[in-house]
């Protein structure tokens, strides 16, 4: 048991749970918890020692809240 | 069942210390994050928490993908903080 | 090792602070005395590098929050 491993979990399981029911629910802050999900799934890569897959996974998540992102805008302006 | 891969051992340099010290920064910034309400204060320990991870993957010698990791981290927050300017206040 | 006995200071004077903007100063010691961290914590060639990555992209991301919370770029007009 590594504490990359149980680290990892730990961030996982409480960023999903803070992504689902965020505290003032609005879609900013469900992104922002998203983001300690995705913190911890790297460290659970990082556990198994896949060098390519968090190269990967680090470029795609900043693109995904790129996007995310241009459509909270594209929400925002539309209101 | 696969067993995960086996540590590399002649890399591993850090002591305990150092692992705690880094996982209470990992625990703290997460706990900080869910518990803020504002976007700015709710960035600001997403960074802590991203200081703590910094580490872990420098420890396992995988310096390329820290190198990538840390270049690319910033950029999230900056397209965060593109929808959450100081619209009203 | 002092390196992150300080870093674990730094995050519990942000923790404790109430200001949103006087926490920044103690987010950029963080992130100092992490990239100290990440340079002392192996010896190998390219990790001064890794830390200087870190020390770049955490001072810019430390910037910009302060720019857009103390008004940012006025895009309007």
């Amino acid at each position: 048991m590594n504490p990359e491993f149980l680290l990892g979990s730990v961030l996982l399981l409480v960023g999903t749970i803070a992504a689902a029911f965020p505290r003032p629910r609005t879609y900013l802050n469900r992104l922002i918890n998203l983001e300690i999900s995705a913190w911890g799934l790297l460290l659970l890569m990082l556990s198994y020692n896949e060098a390519l897959a968090l190269l990967t996974f680090g470029g795609v998540s900043a693109l995904t809240v790129y996007i995310f992102v241009r459509v909270l805008q594209k929400k925002e302006a539309a209101v | 069942m696969p067993s995960p891969a086996p540590l590399q051992e002649d890399w591993i340099a850090v002591n305990e210390v150092l692992v705690l010290a880094f996982a209470i920064l990992v625990i703290l910034g997460a706990l900080l994050t869910i518990r803020e309400s504002d976007p700015f204060r709710k960035l600001i320990s997403l960074g802590i928490m991203i200081g703590g991870v910094m580490p872990f993957i420098v420890d396992r010698g995988l310096l390329d993908v820290a190198i990538a990791i840390a270049l690319i981290a910033p950029l999230s927050t900056l397209f965060t903080l593109m929808v959450c300017g100081r619209g009203e206040s | 090792m002092g390196c992150a006995i300080v870093a674990v200071y730094a995050a519990l004077r942000v923790a404790l602070e109430s200001d949103t903007l006087r926490k920044l100063p103690f987010l950029n010691v963080l992130s100092f005395a992490v990239a100290g961290s990440i340079a002392l914590i192996i010896p190998h060639p390219l990790s001064i590098v890794a830390a200087a990555a870190y020390f770049v992209g955490s001072t810019l991301e430390s910037n910009a929050i302060a720019s857009t919370f103390a008004g940012g770029l006025d895009r309007r007009e």
